[in-house]
């Protein structure tokens, strides 16, 4: 019998089909469950936890005490509103803008390059750098908003608008700062899709009498849509976590009008340290994402 | 020669083995001392002088977080896993509670004996703040205090007295504004921005009213009615006039700005403002300026906010009493008045304010005593993180006009009463 079954060293040596897909899936699957099972894992036990690390107490076990203490928190509701709020209005605006973007980008122009060096810079600005330029935009004093306003005679310099005090302008405010910062990235996408439509369908839809509103409507969009399904997953899992923008901007205010779910659970873990009630936050956030993503998938990708 | 070269040689050789055992036999001390701003160049000077009267100890320094907050969530994680290695720090006014709350700070009492004795040459304000429940949990390190400062030129110009009270300030202010119409003069700079400065804002008239934020063991006592009265004066300033529209958004930097270049009657700012008025190149104030106490609610008594660093010695620490005895030298009047002379931080004392040596080279710090003397606390928490977010997020919120005072007063009452009980 024993003569029969290979030693270790020898089945490493010569492994089977089967062995060999184990060993060299190892490695990859180590380095994922270092990285991703164990935070998340971590993540969830933290979540049934009073962990706080302002007080200096060990861990206590609460159950799902944290979980019913999120249903009741009004600041949640508020931030996940918000958070919802950002995403059904920033990802349709960044997809037609960087639609319009990725047209105007494919359009036989002579020189291609500046117009797209022009499409990249947005998305090549880190998220903070562009909410720090824009609060500095709508700043009621030193901004260059109210600056333009003013001169053009729209705006009285003794009352001017104070975008980002007021909780509507500020909210549209983030919202615009966003679409401006996202759509490049989605015309980024959306213009290799452009490229890779063949230019006879279009001769013979021309052939054919079809408008340029039909060709768009009949070719491009349909055409287009496996890279518009992909922008809008990308973009949208990043709606959700939607940080830096408002953060930058608004801080959150004026009171928590702007806070989003991201700077909630940044506020509560590292601000307040509250790390149990943190991780309950986060785990009530990956469960809205995964639910929403999934649904998305499943919509948008059937009508694919 | 080569007889004293070889003795030489053979000293040297000794002294070279001897110095490892000299280092081992020696006490090191590790000490958080705050960012920049706490001036770490000026506490390794106090540090070397006492490493010189005390051979057996050398002091090393960490520094870190360049903001209050930032050194309390690093602080606040090294000594949640009970880390030996910092045996002293310097930490924020506002953080003894929570420090002590949490067992991460020695109490002194056994090293320096009874708080009450300990801290009587020092200013009022640090037996409320560093005393919780009867024990010594830190040492006053230096001071620092919110101010008025105001435009002496404009007031004797105008033949404007000091106001005492913010009724008084009001009319002060409209009168010079509306003689200087053509110099588009802000009345008053107060902050309205969702910073730490914002709970001063809050306090400032609430506690000028006489009334309390908080009693000795840290549990809420708000009078929800004078809360509101306070809120509801700053937005009669801002329809005054007096304070600009968007006080929401204006910062602590804000207000040094404006008020240096000369776009202000009155400004209430942090202590180190005065440097910035008086040396900054682009100062439009230079010699022009003046501090006296804060206004206060008629029929109140002036107060302001008090902040600046305390020394602590770590739960952790290996060597408490070697920590406690630098503390205790870190802490005493001669280290307060290098501190003063060398580096402008507001003396722990009240005679220093006067001193000679310092009102020589620190010369408006007579003017600050008042100040400093009338000072106050911010609530005392664990979780004062918590606290202080609620109240500038809130305060920042009425000025903004999205809440009306009663509104964020209840927010502020209803929040911190879970908290603070």
């Amino acid at each position: 019998m024993a003569m029969t079954q290979p030693s270790l060293l020898d089945r490493l040596r010569d492994p089977s089909e089967k062995t060999l897909g184990v060993m060299l899936l190892a490695p990859a699957f180590v380095l994922l469950a270092l990285i991703v099972v164990y935070p998340i894992g971590k993540l969830i036990f933290n979540s049934f936890f009073d962990l706080r690390l302002s007080g200096g107490a060990a861990a206590k076990f609460v159950g799902l005490e944290n979980y019913l203490l999120v249903f009741q928190d009004t600041d949640f509701w508020n931030a996940t509103k918000n958070t919802v709020l950002i995403t059904l209005i920033t990802v349709p605006g960044a997809l037609v803008v960087g639609l319009g973007l990725a047209m105007l980008a494919n359009l036989p122009f002579k020189r291609r390059w500046p117009v797209r060096l022009a499409l990249l810079l947005p998305w090549a600005l880190p998220l903070s750098f562009a909410g720090l330029i824009f609060a500095w935009f709508f700043h009621t004093e030193y901004g260059v908003i109210n600056d333009v306003l003013r001169r053009l005679g729209l705006e009285d310099p003794a009352e001017p608008t104070m975008w980002l005090l007021k909780p509507a302008w500020g909210f549209a405010a983030i919202c615009l700062t966003i679409i401006w910062k996202t759509s490049s990235f989605m015309a980024l996408i959306l213009l290799a899709g452009l490229q890779m439509i063949p230019k006879s369908l279009y001769e013979a839809a021309e052939v054919d009498g079809a408008s340029r509103w039909q060709q768009f409507w009949g070719i491009t969009i349909p055409m287009l849509m496996p890279s518009i399904v992909v922008a809008l997953i990308f973009r949208t899992i990043t709606a959700l976590q939607t940080f830096d923008i408002p953060y930058t901007m608004t801080k959150g205010g004026p009171g928590n009008a702007t806070e989003t779910l991201a700077m909630l659970i940044h506020k509560t873990t590292i601000d307040y340290l509250d790390v149990g009630y943190g991780s309950t936050l986060a785990v009530c956030m990956f469960v809205l994402s995964l639910v929403i993503t999934a649904f998305y998938l499943k919509r948008v990708g059937q009508s694919a | 020669m080569t007889r004293r070269a070889a003795f030489t040689a053979a000293l040297a050789l000794a002294s070279l083995l001897a110095l490892p055992e000299a280092a081992w036999a020696q006490t090191k001390l590790r000490v958080f001392s705050g960012g920049q701003n706490q001036r770490p160049d000026l506490m390794r000077q106090l540090f070397d002088r006492y490493q010189k009267a005390n051979p057996g100890i050398s002091i090393e320094i960490e520094t870190g977080g360049s903001t209050s907050e930032l050194q309390r969530q690093y602080l606040s994680t090294v000594l949640n896993a009970k880390d030996p290695a910092i045996d002293i720090y310097l930490i924020d006014i506002v953080n003894p509670a929570q420090y002590y709350g949490a067992g991460w700070l020695e109490p002194l009492n056994a090293h320096l004996g009874d708080p009450a004795a300990v801290l009587k040459p020092f200013l009022p304000v640090y037996t409320s703040s560093n005393v919780v429940e009867g024990k010594l949990a830190a040492m006053p390190a230096f001071a620092d205090a919110m101010f008025m400062y105001y435009r002496k030129d404009l007031l004797d110009k105008h033949k404007v007295a000091e106001p005492k009270t913010w009724d008084e300030l009001a009319a002060a202010a409209k009168k010079i504004q509306a003689a200087e119409a053509g110099a588009k003069l802000q009345g008053l700079s107060i902050q309205g921005a969702p910073i730490e400065g914002a709970v001063c804002t809050f306090l400032l008239p609430y506690w000028s009213q006489g009334k309390e934020f908080n009693d000795a063991t840290g549990k809420l006592t708000l009078d929800r009615a004078a809360a509101a009265k306070g809120l509801r004066q700053w937005l009669d300033l801002v329809d005054g006039g007096v304070i600009k529209k968007n006080v929401a958004e204006v910062k602590t930097g804000d207000t040094v700005n404006e008020f240096k270049a000369g776009q202000a009657v009155f400004a209430i700012n942090w202590s180190w403002a005065w440097d910035r008025f008086a040396d900054d190149a682009d100062s439009k104030v230079k010699g022009r300026v003046g501090v006296m106490p804060l206004p206060a609610m008629a029929g109140g008594k002036s107060a302001t906010c008090v902040g600046g660093w305390q020394w602590a010695v770590s739960a952790f620490s290996k060597h408490k009493a070697e920590a406690a005895k630098l503390v205790k030298y870190m802490a005493a009047p001669e280290a307060s008045k290098f501190l003063a002379m060398e580096g402008a931080l507001l003396p722990t004392s009240a005679p220093l304010y006067t001193d000679a040596d310092v009102v020589k080279s620190v010369p408006w710090f007579k003017d600050a005593a008042n100040v400093v003397v009338a000072g106050r606390s911010r609530p005392l928490s664990r979780d004062y993180g918590q606290v202080s977010d609620i109240i500038r997020t809130t305060t920042s919120a009425v000025l903004a006009r999205t809440k009306t005072p009663e509104e964020g007063v209840g927010e502020i009452g209803s929040r911190l009463g879970r908290i603070m009980r």
